[in-house]
């Protein structure tokens, strides 16, 4: 009997084995197989980034009549990131976008979360006017540029509207005083993408199961309470992930700001992507602006990297 | 401990009437099963009890006072819910705190009566356990005790053993009675499941298509059927029902059954009836009065199922597995005790 199951024991060990060794082989030809697609990827992701990379490393112009490849005979090393570090203009295109941030996306997601509240309970024309909100999300943003351009000019509506108020004519030179022509992008930013924070947000409220807020109103929770406890908490992903997605996509702000006001008056409204795009097409000096780029993916990579795992220690 | 009164109580949605005119009365700490098939208005009529519906027409009143357009808040009603919406993310504690808190309860006491609940439920090692990944057992009592720790006068049950597999369902079913003596609060719960029904209720409501049938204690209800409906829901097989004619003769009445043969009766008046009688009141007896041919014998352990045929005629009948039974496609004679035939009308289906 023993015998036995030692001799049983022992065959099952070899078939085991057997199996291990197979298993691997199998995964070493797996490997292979896919080994070009994987290249692919790769090199797919990674090549216009290690081209940045080589480029933000030499003083390459396309005016320079040199090839891109040949790039290395202007070899700079370095010196391009020790001008980013000491260029004010880039400082400061940087600190303005942050503080576009900081007031467009907090603005949006409180717009946002306040007209979801609004939406999630059904009442009539909710879907009139659902889709009317949406539509600034589906406008261009150039053309969005383009309206609040001529919104915002010294005898445009704005402008008409506050005289109505105001009893009196009301000249206010919106884009091209500095302060002004800061807010005056914000609003146009506000009101482009508060419908798809409202969406993302809407769509969170709406999947918060039903029977919780009915087992919460139950238990004598009023609607602050069920709103603290219960949807907020259940919302904390999809908050998460439409932050996310509006600071990254705030970050690279462009196409309404350079409409409205070409990044002036001055350097007023230039936000970092304004910078580079006139760093790249006035100035061409494209191994700078590959040191910039480079610099923003490595911010922006690092912001996504604390989204990640802030979504991950939620979950 | 509160007495519910449902008077005239009535609930359409659009032109389709989920319930129609219910009068029920559930007495202070009585425990009611409200029973039927689906689509027969035991939710509907739960859900306006709690009040997230309102009723079309009627009245509910707890212990006289009317709850119509109270909001569910100001009810004092505890819920349990079919798939019993626990608050998955937070711990076992906060949920069963959660009543509490929201009524402001001060901290020491709302500590001290989770203590007590989790202690009665055998929830206090889960206390700090997220809720998220508990067992279904466990996140039952946890939704039970959520709601009795702000000491609900009654106590709503939505189908919650509906989610359970067979073998566990038997274990709630003695765990909620046994939870239901502790608490004393009045219970009204609503199933599909005649057993669930009758072993856990003082009484049972039979519903079906938003009419209330009857209600009786679960013997009343299993004994007495006011209708074919009842007799058929009730049991498990239900009632056998054969039309028959009753006839008098010298011997006294008896139910002619055609093809099965006849049964002697009690009482009754002539003409046309449907013949009704428990597939467990029936004797194999050789010299038996009624006779059918059986089509399928079904062994269940401890119980043996014949299927019977006879004619138009089909029954179901429950014996011991002891019990000698004939093979298939043999006949069975038997007999059905006077005392255990329930006669209906044929044209109304209710009971005569």
């Amino acid at each position: 009997m023993t015998d036995m199951t030692t001799q049983q024991l022992g065959a099952a060990e070899r078939h085991a084995d057997t199996a291990l060794h197979e298993g691997a082989e199998e995964r070493r030809l797996g490997l292979w197989l896919t080994l070009p697609a994987q290249l692919l990827v790769i090199f797919i992701a990674l090549f216009p980034i290690l081209m940045q990379v080589y480029i933000s490393l030499t003083d390459w112009s396309p005016l320079d009549g040199i090839p891109w490849y040949r790039a290395y005979e202007l070899w700079i090393g370095l010196l391009n990131y020790v001008d980013l570090a000491n260029d004010p203009r880039f400082w400061s295109a940087l600190w303005r976008t942050c503080i576009v941030m900081a007031i467009c996306v907090p603005v949006q997601f409180l717009l946002g979360l306040g007209l979801a509240i609004l939406f999630v309970d059904d009442f009539p024309g909710r879907r009139v006017l659902y889709s009317t909100i949406l539509v600034p999300m589906m406008v261009v943003p150039a053309v969005a540029g383009y309206m609040f351009f001529m919104l915002f000019q010294s005898g445009g509506p704005v402008n008409d509207i506050l005289s109505f108020f105001a009893g009196r004519p009301v000249t206010i030179a919106w884009l091209s005083d500095p302060d002004l022509a800061l807010f005056a992008t914000i609003v146009s930013d506000i009101w482009q993408w508060t419908p798809l924070m409202f969406l993302i947000l809407l769509a969170g409220m709406v999947s918060v199961p039903q029977d919780q807020q009915m087992a919460a109103i139950l238990l004598g929770a009023s609607w602050w309470r069920r709103f603290w406890t219960i949807v907020l908490p259940r919302m904390k992903t999809i908050i998460i992930i439409a932050l996310a997605i509006r600071l990254i996509e705030n970050f690279k702000v462009f196409d309404n700001f350079y409409i409205m006001t070409g990044g002036g008056p001055g350097v007023a409204t230039e936000t970092i992507s304004i910078y580079i795009y006139k760093v790249t097409q006035q100035e061409l000096i494209w191994g700078y602006v590959a040191a910039i780029a480079l610099a923003i993916l490595i911010v922006l990579s690092i912001v996504s990297a604390l989204a990640i795992k802030k979504l991950r220690s939620v979950q | 401990m509160t007495e519910i009164v449902m008077r005239n109580l009535g609930k359409d949605f659009g032109g389709f009437t989920a319930l129609a005119d219910m009068d029920l009365t559930i007495g202070s700490g009585e425990f009611v099963a409200l029973l039927g098939p689906s689509g027969c208005g035991k939710s509907t009529t739960m859900n306006m009890i709690a009040g997230m519906l309102d009723p079309t027409h009627g009245e509910i009143r707890f212990d006289g006072r009317m709850m119509n357009g109270v909001p569910m808040a100001k009810r004092g009603v505890g819920f349990v819910f079919q798939n019993y919406a626990i608050f998955t993310h937070m711990t076992v504690r906060d949920n069963l705190a959660y009543g509490l808190r929201a009524r402001g309860v001060a901290k020491p006491e709302i500590a001290r009566r989770v203590g007590d609940i989790a202690d009665l439920l055998q929830l206090t090692p889960l206390l700090d356990r997220k809720a998220a990944r508990l067992s279904v057992n466990i996140l039952q009592r946890l939704a039970i005790g959520r709601s009795a720790v702000v000491e609900p006068a009654i106590f709503l049950l939505d189908e919650p053993l509906s989610n359970v597999d067979a073998a566990f369902r038997a274990v709630m079913r003695s765990e909620l009675k046994a939870l239901q003596r502790q608490f004393r609060q009045t219970m009204v719960y609503v199933t599909h499941d005649q057993l669930e029904a009758m072993t856990m209720a003082d009484r049972i409501a039979v519903m079906d298509h938003g009419k209330l049938l009857q209600v009786g204690t679960p013997l009343e209800v299993y004994n007495h059927p006011v209708d074919t409906f009842v007799a058929r829901f009730i049991g498990a097989p239900g009632m056998n029902l054969l039309a028959g004619r009753v006839t008098s003769a010298d011997t006294g009445l008896t139910v002619d059954l055609g093809a099965a043969g006849h049964c002697p009766i009690q009482a009754g008046q002539g003409g046309e009836v449907l013949f009704g009688f428990r597939p467990e009141e029936v004797h194999p007896d050789p010299k038996g009065p009624m006779e059918m041919t059986v089509t399928t014998v079904e062994r269940i352990g401890a119980r043996t199922i014949l299927h019977l045929a006879a004619g138009s005629h089909a029954a179901k009948v429950v014996l011991d597995s002891e019990t000698a039974v004939p093979d298939q496609g043999e006949a069975f004679r038997f007999s059905v005790s006077p005392g255990a035939v329930r006669l209906f009308d044929p044209q109304t289906e209710r009971a005569l």
